[in-house]
């Protein structure tokens, strides 16, 4: 009878540590099946694992075949022990096999709550752990006062000063700490139970030494002999749902515990750090350079002589903290005094990218399936839309079930960069109930699909994911306000409740004005328009409302010498602002705080004449300048004191779209003829195209209409000034003759 | 009876010292009296190997003690940063005295402060008599500390002038001072090295040149993180200063200390209490010690002008003094701050009213 000798390696999910001393184990032991932790319906997939093309991060995903969205996963990236043994069994033709419950298990729901309570909160599908479980060692490591388990284990475990068996001094800690526990809770009972059997089978089944690779907490467990009887029935009934795996590319973000990630590690890059340059002397070193130029990259100033200086300084911590060699935290301090003039804030603003990295993983391109080209045609057939290549247009009703539901997905697809249809009414999506979309599948969509796969494995996890991503990366605060009305017009809540909680964090820190009332129409769009919840709608007004009012506030600094151009921008956002704030009616008193903005520009005696103007017709249309008033501010404004260039820039912001207000208004009609009047020829003559600007607005009856109202019932021009009845018709004649000129065409010789 | 107001902590806690100095076999950098170890619980509170207690000097991140102590055991400076009333001085004085025993070679920088009173001085009538000698130098603090291997305090190193300062360029790195007249130099004996003090935010100062900076490990004092120890904090230090200005100290105020201590804090971290709101922060330091002042000033307003009365309106004044160190920016921020945050909240409308009405 075959008796393979059972070898058990407890590891750290993603710890560098002990996939470096597990290499080193295999190679010793030379298995001839390694058995690992992970779903044993996989098994055949795992081999995959070992490709060229396959480039870690990467995870395996199982999920019912009915509904993505409640996906398992197991990552792997280059430094875990998983992905190291998998492929040294397959460069060593070892057998090599997964023993834990079979995904079909896994993803059968256990209660529905469970199940119902993951998909409220978008969390992934992880059974949450204790922390001593999830990760033993990490908790081990914390009690001995250490921050990362990672340093813990190369001091404690590899420097262990008896040198034995590294596996065997991890088995009796996790004994030990086992000890006292009581039952385990029962899903982590079966799954200890079948890797139990697993490796049973194993053991009759392979003449030679066998490798089990496992999470350190379950090698007591798997250690125990018990009656298979007992295990066998601990499995009976187990309930299964047919499920589906695939490889798919992972980040090294994603593998970090703040990112939902049961298993994960906290530093994803840190223990990349460590993995590159396992058994180098300068690991320290080099991880002092590579927080250099991060922030070198950033343009602070690093000198190689402070660089020298933080790892001096970082050994010196290390004896103080009696550690035997500088590890995570020793590095960060040093870094922090020696490189960051003692800011910790700097540290933060390098942390992100030295600890989470960039990393995304590649999969062979003949991987099986990808979720969520399957999720996608789930979609299409619930909504009844089938891709073609031919264009077709598509009219959605936003009031029935279906067309909502066929403007969210072709929304959702949008964000992911399948663009099937386009909208065709451009501007605002949802300002009527209608919505008309061109259709046109391309080929390379579902190229573009399974590149999406790192976000998410359905169309709407993926959407939200590739959201967030962009959300995180905007850089200003309008962008922002535009991707949240994004987010929440395709129905996207996790991206939508990030964008808000960006959108606030940001609003408090700009003051940039012009950015500020930038984003105030798109959220106000979305209060009036928008189908956000409740809660969101609750979210958004408040932030909203602290916009104008910050806004308001802002305005008569920003007001202050400004350039033509900035101050045209400037007048064009007010405008805009303005509109907005005018229909989503907020309370008086924020409405108050944004008129007393507009009243400040006009007060203030810096404010550039351009935005004053601007601010005085918008105090005059919300009534809040009387005619009497208005007419006044403008005859005082337009006066022979001022310089002509001031007056013209205040005229033209209060009349670029009021042009109207002067045939009807008599007061500020007087104004402005009065000023005109005033101006000798050279300066009427250099402010004739300002003229020219503000009454184009005006149709060729309202021209007529101020003509008259100038001129009075006389209906006389002065003399000498015959007015040409068919103006326009000429204008029109000398432009054509122009026209060729200006292109150059030269016909005439 | 000791007539002396305050002794040098090494005397104070002498008997802390020797107790700690007793058993501490531990290996000692050159020059030093303690292990960086018994220096740590020095710092920190806790116990001596004979099992003397010993009080903590330092309340807060133990972190940032270590990085101090294991700077000072490399032959790098030490640069404490952080506004004023982070216990800088403090723990400049207690670190100089448990590493050496010694905290009085100190160096008290101003905007006077000349090269003469850092590097050596002359003696004007050794010098007429005698020309440039060794007898005719005066040395600084700076100086017997090279010759001696002690410890060096720089108290407010970015008060006194850029030129000055670099200065200390070539003992920092080369750790040598040349006497060019003497045409000589002094080398510093092992154990030698400088904890030097400054502000970050505060106005008036003379920014550190990079050079020096690089010079120097940095490690920068916070402010106290809960709410519940500053309050402790402002409570007593305002209690002891009106006890010794004489000012009736009314009922409320507790109350009042606990509101400025909230828009301090608020304004301070950029976000408000409850970390719904984000703000922006204004230029001020807005540190304990003004705090401190602010409530100060409010009580003396009480006293003699408002009959007694501690409110809102008093208060205002000190507090606008505080938070608007900069008429645009800080205005501005204030402002926001008023109507996004304060104006919402009914135990504040007092402030509100008062800060509105003094801005």
């Amino acid at each position: 009878m075959a008796q393979g000798e059972v070898s058990y390696f407890g590891i750290r999910h993603h710890g560098p540590g002990s996939a470096d001393s597990l290499v080193q184990a295999l190679q010793d032991l030379k298995p001839v099946a390694v058995l690992i932790e992970g779903p044993a319906d996989a098994s055949a997939l795992l081999p995959l694992l070992a490709r060229p093309e396959m480039q870690p991060p990467v995870a395996l995903l199982c999920y019912p075949e009915d509904d993505p969205a409640s996906t398992s996963f197991w990552p792997f990236a280059e430094f875990s022990p998983e992905y190291q043994a998998a492929l040294w069994a397959v460069g060593n033709n070892a057998a090599l096999r997964f023993i834990d419950l079979p995904s079909s298990a896994r993803v059968a729901p256990l209660e529905d709550a469970q199940d119902a309570a993951a998909d409220e909160t978008g969390a992934e599908v992880e059974t949450e752990t204790a922390p001593h479980l999830r990760d033993p060692i990490g908790a081990l490591a914390q009690a001995a006062g250490y921050e990362d388990g990672e340093s813990w284990w190369a001091d404690i475990i590899e420097q262990n000063p008896e040198p034995g068996p590294i596996f065997a001094a991890i088995a009796d800690a996790m004994t030990t700490l086992r000890e006292g526990e009581g039952p385990l809770a029962e899903f982590e009972a079966k799954r200890e139970a079948h890797m139990r059997l697993e490796i049973a089978a194993a053991r009759e089944e392979f003449d030679g030494p066998i490798a089990v690779v496992c999470g350190a907490f379950h090698v007591p467990a798997l250690q125990a002999t018990r009656p298979q009887k007992e295990d066998q029935a601990l499995l009976k009934g187990l309930a299964r749902r047919k499920s589906t795996m695939t490889w798919a590319p992972w980040t090294g973000p994603r593998l970090a515990l703040g990112f939902g990630y049961g298993a994960g590690v906290v530093a994803p890059g840190w223990c990349k750090h460590l993995w590159r340059t396992r058994g180098r002397h300068d690991a320290a070193t080099l991880w002092l350079a590579m927080i250099a130029a991060v922030l070198r990259a950033k343009g602070h100033m690093v000198s190689t002589a402070s660089l020298i200086e933080a790892e001096r300084l970082a050994r010196a911590l290390a004896v103080i903290r009696e550690r035997p060699k500088p590890g995570f935290e020793e590095l960060r301090d040093a870094a922090i005094a020696a490189l960051f003039n003692g800011e910790a804030i700097l540290w933060a603003l390098v942390e992100a990218e030295l600890l989470l990295g960039a990393d995304v993983g590649e999969i062979p391109p003949d991987t099986p399936l990808a979720p969520l080209i399957e999720d996608l045609q789930r979609n299409q057939k619930a909504a009844r839309l089938k891709p073609e290549a031919l264009e077709r247009e598509l009219s959605v009703d936003l009031r029935s079930e279906s067309g909502l539901f066929r403007s969210t997905l072709l929304h959702r697809l949008n964000v992911l960069g399948v663009h099937w249809g386009k909208l065709t009414d451009a501007g605002r999506s949802r300002g009527t109930f209608r919505e008309r979309w061109t259709l046109s599948w391309e080929p390379e969509y579902a190229v573009r699909l399974v590149e999406n796969l790192v976000h998410g494995p359905t169309i709407e996890k993926a959407a939200n994911g590739r959201l967030i991503q962009m959300i995180s990366a905007a850089s200003s605060l309008d962008a922002l306000a535009a991707l949240v009305q994004g987010a929440i017009t395709a129905n996207l809540s996790e991206a939508s409740t990030v964008g808000l909680a960006t959108l606030e964090e940001r609003a408090a820190h700009s003051s940039e004005c012009l950015e500020i009332l930038a984003s105030v129409p798109p959220l106000a769009d979305i209060i009036r328009y928008g189908e956000a919840r409740k809660t969101e709608t609750a979210r958004l007004s408040g932030l909203l409302a602290r916009l104008i009012v910050e806004g308001g506030i802002a305005l008569p600094y920003a007001a202050r010498d400004l350039d033509a151009q900035a101050s045209s921008a400037l007048v064009g956002v007010m405008r805009k602002a303005d509109e907005a704030i005018k229909l989503v009616e907020p309370e008086q008193d924020v409405l108050d705080a944004w008129r007393n903005g507009l009243a400040a520009v006009l007060d203030g005696s810096r404010s550039t004449a351009l935005v004053a103007g601007c601010a005085a017709h918008l105090l005059y249309e919300a009534g809040h300048l009387s005619a009497e008033a208005a007419a006044g501010l403008i005859a005082r404004r337009l006066s022979p004191g001022t310089a002509v260039t001031e007056a013209a820039g205040f005229f033209e912001g209060f009349f670029s779209t009021a042009g109207q207000r002067l045939i009807y208004d008599e007061g500020l009609r007087g104004a402005v003829d009065a000023w005109l009047k005033s101006l000798d020829e050279e300066a009427f003559v250099a402010h004739l195209p300002l003229l020219r600007r503000v009454f184009s607005h005006l149709d060729s009856m309202e021209r007529r209409r101020l003509i008259e109202a100038v001129l009075g019932r006389a209906r006389r021009l002065p003399a000498g000034l015959t007015p040409t009845p068919d103006g326009g018709e000429a204008w029109r004649r000398h432009l054509d003759r122009l026209a060729p000129l200006l292109r150059g065409e030269n016909d005439h010789g | 009876m000791n007539a002396v107001i305050r002794l040098p902590v090494e005397q104070a806690y002498a008997g802390e010292l020797q107790a700690l100095a007793r058993n501490d076999d531990r290996q000692k950098p050159a020059g030093w009296s303690l292990s960086p170890k018994a220096v740590l619980t020095y710092l920190l509170g806790g116990k001596a190997d004979d099992g003397t207690p010993i009080t903590p000097k330092y309340v807060g991140r133990r972190r940032l003690m270590e990085t101090a102590v294991a700077t000072l055991a490399t032959d790098r400076a030490l640069l404490l940063l952080g506004v004023p009333g982070t216990a800088k001085s403090w723990v400049s004085e207690h670190l100089a005295a448990a590493i050496m025993g010694d905290s009085t070679l100190i160096v008290q920088c101003t905007a006077g402060t000349d090269e003469n009173q850092i590097r050596y001085g002359w003696n004007y009538a050794q010098l007429l008599a005698k020309g440039p000698s060794e007898e005719a130098l005066v040395p600084t603090p700076l100086y017997r500390a090279m010759q001696g291997g002690k410890l060096c305090r720089l108290e407010e190193l970015t008060r006194m002038g850029s030129d000055v300062q670099d200065t200390l360029i070539t003992v920092l790195s080369e750790k040598m001072m040349p006497i060019p007249e003497l045409n000589t130099s002094i080398y510093a004996q092992r154990g030698f090295n400088i904890i030097a003090t400054a502000n970050n935010r505060d106005k008036g100062v003379n920014e550190l040149s990079s050079a020096l900076k690089r010079r120097f490990n940095v490690v920068v004092l916070p402010l106290p993180e809960d709410m519940a120890e500053e309050v402790a904090i402002v409570s007593k230090r305002v209690g002891e200063m009106a006890g010794g200005l004489d000012l009736p100290v009314p009922k409320n105020v507790g109350d009042e200390i606990a509101r400025v201590l909230t828009i301090f804090r608020e304004l301070r971290s950029g976000a408000t209490s409850d970390g719904k709101v984000t703000l922006k922060t204004p230029s001020g330091s807005l540190s304990t010690a003004e705090a401190i002042a602010t409530m100060v000033g409010g009580l003396s307003q009480a006293a003699w002008f408002d009959g007694g009365k501690l409110g809102a309106e008093g208060l205002a004044a000190s507090l606008v003094g505080a938070i608007v160190k900069d008429p645009v920016q800080d205005k501005l921020v204030l402002e926001e701050y008023l109507e996004t945050v304060l104006k919402k909240r009914p135990d504040y409308a007092g402030y509100y009213a008062a800060l509105n009405a003094a801005i």
